[in-house]
């Protein structure tokens, strides 16, 4: 009987770790509250921010290079932030994250109708073009970027090089 | 393992557990009642529930307005400009799903004889995937025709931002971005950047239905719209965003000559150097006067040249005034359209100032030589739409849908 209920206590224990990995990995809304806890809680090292939309080919081709980057080194401190600002894409954004094996990464979306309020509380002088990348140093300096970036930059930004 | 560590997991897991369901419940009970109260309002598929509407004068001088919700289109029609509508009526065709956000929409046009003509970009199964789809009714919108797909090649690649002419006479123009070479391409293993500008034409009306697809060009932008117009000589004029060397991200320009034997030639019109390999989302306009001159406006954001600007020429692009910039770059200044109306070049963008959105206008009534000061004439607390205008015999209105608040129609 004590066999039998160890078994279950550590099914359970593994069931409630892998759902709160899950429940805390699942999209969140992009708010002034929510970018000041992002940038809070990676100041003082390199990160990454990528603004894509389910709309943008090339956003999808910076996704994969994430999701590369990730398989060799798991603990990159990169932010995906879904900038289509509407709710009848939801579920085809958490495909994408989910097809770049992403579900894991901070992930976060601009809340319906909000796109132009959501841009302008990051970058008043980004206008929507994508993919975006925010290189953030450690003293939280953000140093933006259009376009698809090469995959040796985002290397050298996010993964310590050996001396 | 002894009873008090499975009392000590067993504690871990409702730790672990509890606030996730709490939280989790708790956000989900909050998305259903959003969920429900979004899709209540939107039951009876109100133009507020579309991300875009599309707004055309039909020949008869009456205006139309288009928009989709659930893989339907619907439209309503206006007899006094767009101060009332008529009730909302269902494009009586088969649902399917239709591309309607951004730079993307249906298109509607009309000939001189009740006929209205209806395009979209319809998604296929696969992502990036989509048909050009046409439809039209000779009995003023009573009924449709059941849609056909345009492009012809039967491929699952990107065939989208349809743009439509028609005339008089009801003879149809179809100009869209189509992957069908770079699809080919990508299939032997090959490079590819960028689509290709394709163009297809038919009388329906005259019981021709070819829509026989043309290559136009190659190497075009793959996310903004395409804007087109028609000379004093009947000829297009389509001008879209093209990629040249090292993904700079141009404007060019193009008219199909009325001799079938010429080389297309697109002319480069805007040298604004725009390096960026990704989506602008950021088409231009362009309309043409009765001197034949081209009036354009675009957005850049190059190292040579960024906002939006305005410029015009007599020989089809091969010159062009000294680009004008437009609209507070500051502030946001995009998505441009431009319309002209006698010796009027109107010109609207929107901006953003952190709170509200704007709709702003300039015009000049020399025919573009100068222009008036820039006003701010409508606003928005929610998401916009791009704004178009629209013209009706000698008078010039702003279309601007702003979701959840409503559609906006007004003379310039």
């Amino acid at each position: 009987m004590s066999k039998l209920m160890a078994n279950l206590a550590l099914y359970l224990f593994i069931f409630s770790i892998s759902y709160t990995a899950s429940a805390n990995a699942a999209s969140s809304v992009f708010t002034k509250s929510s970018f000041e806890e992002i940038k809070q809680k990676n100041l003082g090292k390199k990160w990454l921010m990528i603004l894509w939309s389910v709309d943008c080919p090339p956003c999808f081709k910076e996704l994969a290079l994430i999701e590369k980057l990730r398989e060799e080194t798991p603990n990159i401190a990169v932010v995906i932030v879904n900038v289509d600002d509407n709710n009848e894409t939801a579920r085809e954004r958490q495909q994408i994250i989910n097809s770049f094996n992403l579900s894991t990464l901070a992930n976060y979306y601009f809340a319906d109708g909000l796109g132009d309020q959501s841009r302008y509380l990051i970058d008043k002088s980004w206008y929507g073009e994508l993919p975006r990348s925010y290189f953030i140093a450690e003293n939280g300096d953000f140093h933006g970027k259009s376009g698809l970036v090469k995959e040796e930059v985002i290397k050298k930004w996010l993964v310590p090089q050996e001396k | 393992m002894s009873f008090f560590k499975v009392k000590v997991l067993l504690l871990i897991c409702i730790v672990l557990c509890l606030p996730s369901v709490v939280v989790m419940a708790k956000h989900n009970h909050q998305t259903m009642i959003k969920e429900q109260a979004a899709e209540n309002s939107c039951q009876n598929h109100n133009i507020s529930c579309a991300k875009t509407v599309t707004s055309s004068f039909a020949r008869n001088g009456d205006l139309w307005r288009v928009w989709t919700v659930d893989e339907q289109l619907f439209f309503q029609i206006s007899k006094d400009n767009g101060k009332t509508f008529l009730s909302k009526q269902r494009v009586n065709i088969p649902d399917e799903k239709i591309s309607a956000r951004n730079e993307n929409r249906p298109k509607i046009a009309f000939d001189k004889a009740n006929g209205v003509y209806l395009s979209w970009a319809m998604p296929r199964e696969k992502k990036y995937t989509a048909d050009i789809r046409f439809s039209y009714s000779t009995d003023y919108g009573k009924s449709f025709s059941i849609p056909s797909t345009i492009n012809n090649d039967n491929l699952l690649t990107g065939h989208s931002f349809n743009e439509m002419l028609v005339t008089e006479e009801g003879e149809v123009h179809l100009v869209w971005l189509d992957s069908r070479l770079s699809f080919k391409l990508r299939k032997q293993g090959k490079e590819a950047n960028g689509s290709a500008l394709f163009y297809a034409s038919a009388n329906p009306r005259k019981g021709n239905f070819s829509f026989t697809n043309q290559q136009l060009a190659n190497n075009t932008c793959v996310c903004c719209r395409i804007a087109m117009d028609v000379n004093q000589q009947g000829e297009l004029a389509i001008f879209w965003r093209h990629i040249y060397g090292d993904n700079i991200r141009e404007f060019a320009l193009l008219t199909l000559n009325n001799n079938a034997g010429d080389e297309l030639k697109p002319i480069q019109i805007s040298k604004d150097h725009w390096q960026i390999n990704g989506c602008p989302h950021q088409g231009g306009g362009i309309s043409v006067d009765k001197s034949n001159r081209y009036h354009m406006v675009w957005f850049n954001q190059g190292d040579k040249g960024k906002g939006i600007f305005y410029a015009s020429s007599m020989d089809h692009g091969k010159t062009l005034t000294s680009p004008l910039s437009i609209g507070d770059i500051n502030a946001q200044a995009a998505h441009p359209h431009i319309q002209q109306n006698n010796s009027n070049i109107d010109i609207v963008w929107t901006q953003f100032n952190g709170v509200e959105h704007q709709l702003w206008h300039q015009q000049s009534t020399n025919n573009g030589k100068s222009f008036g000061t820039a006003k701010q004439i409508a606003k928005a607390q929610s998401g916009t739409d791009r704004p178009f205008i629209i013209k009706r015999d000698g008078k010039s209105y702003v279309s601007w849908h702003r979701p959840k608040q409503g559609h906006w129609i007004d003379a310039l």
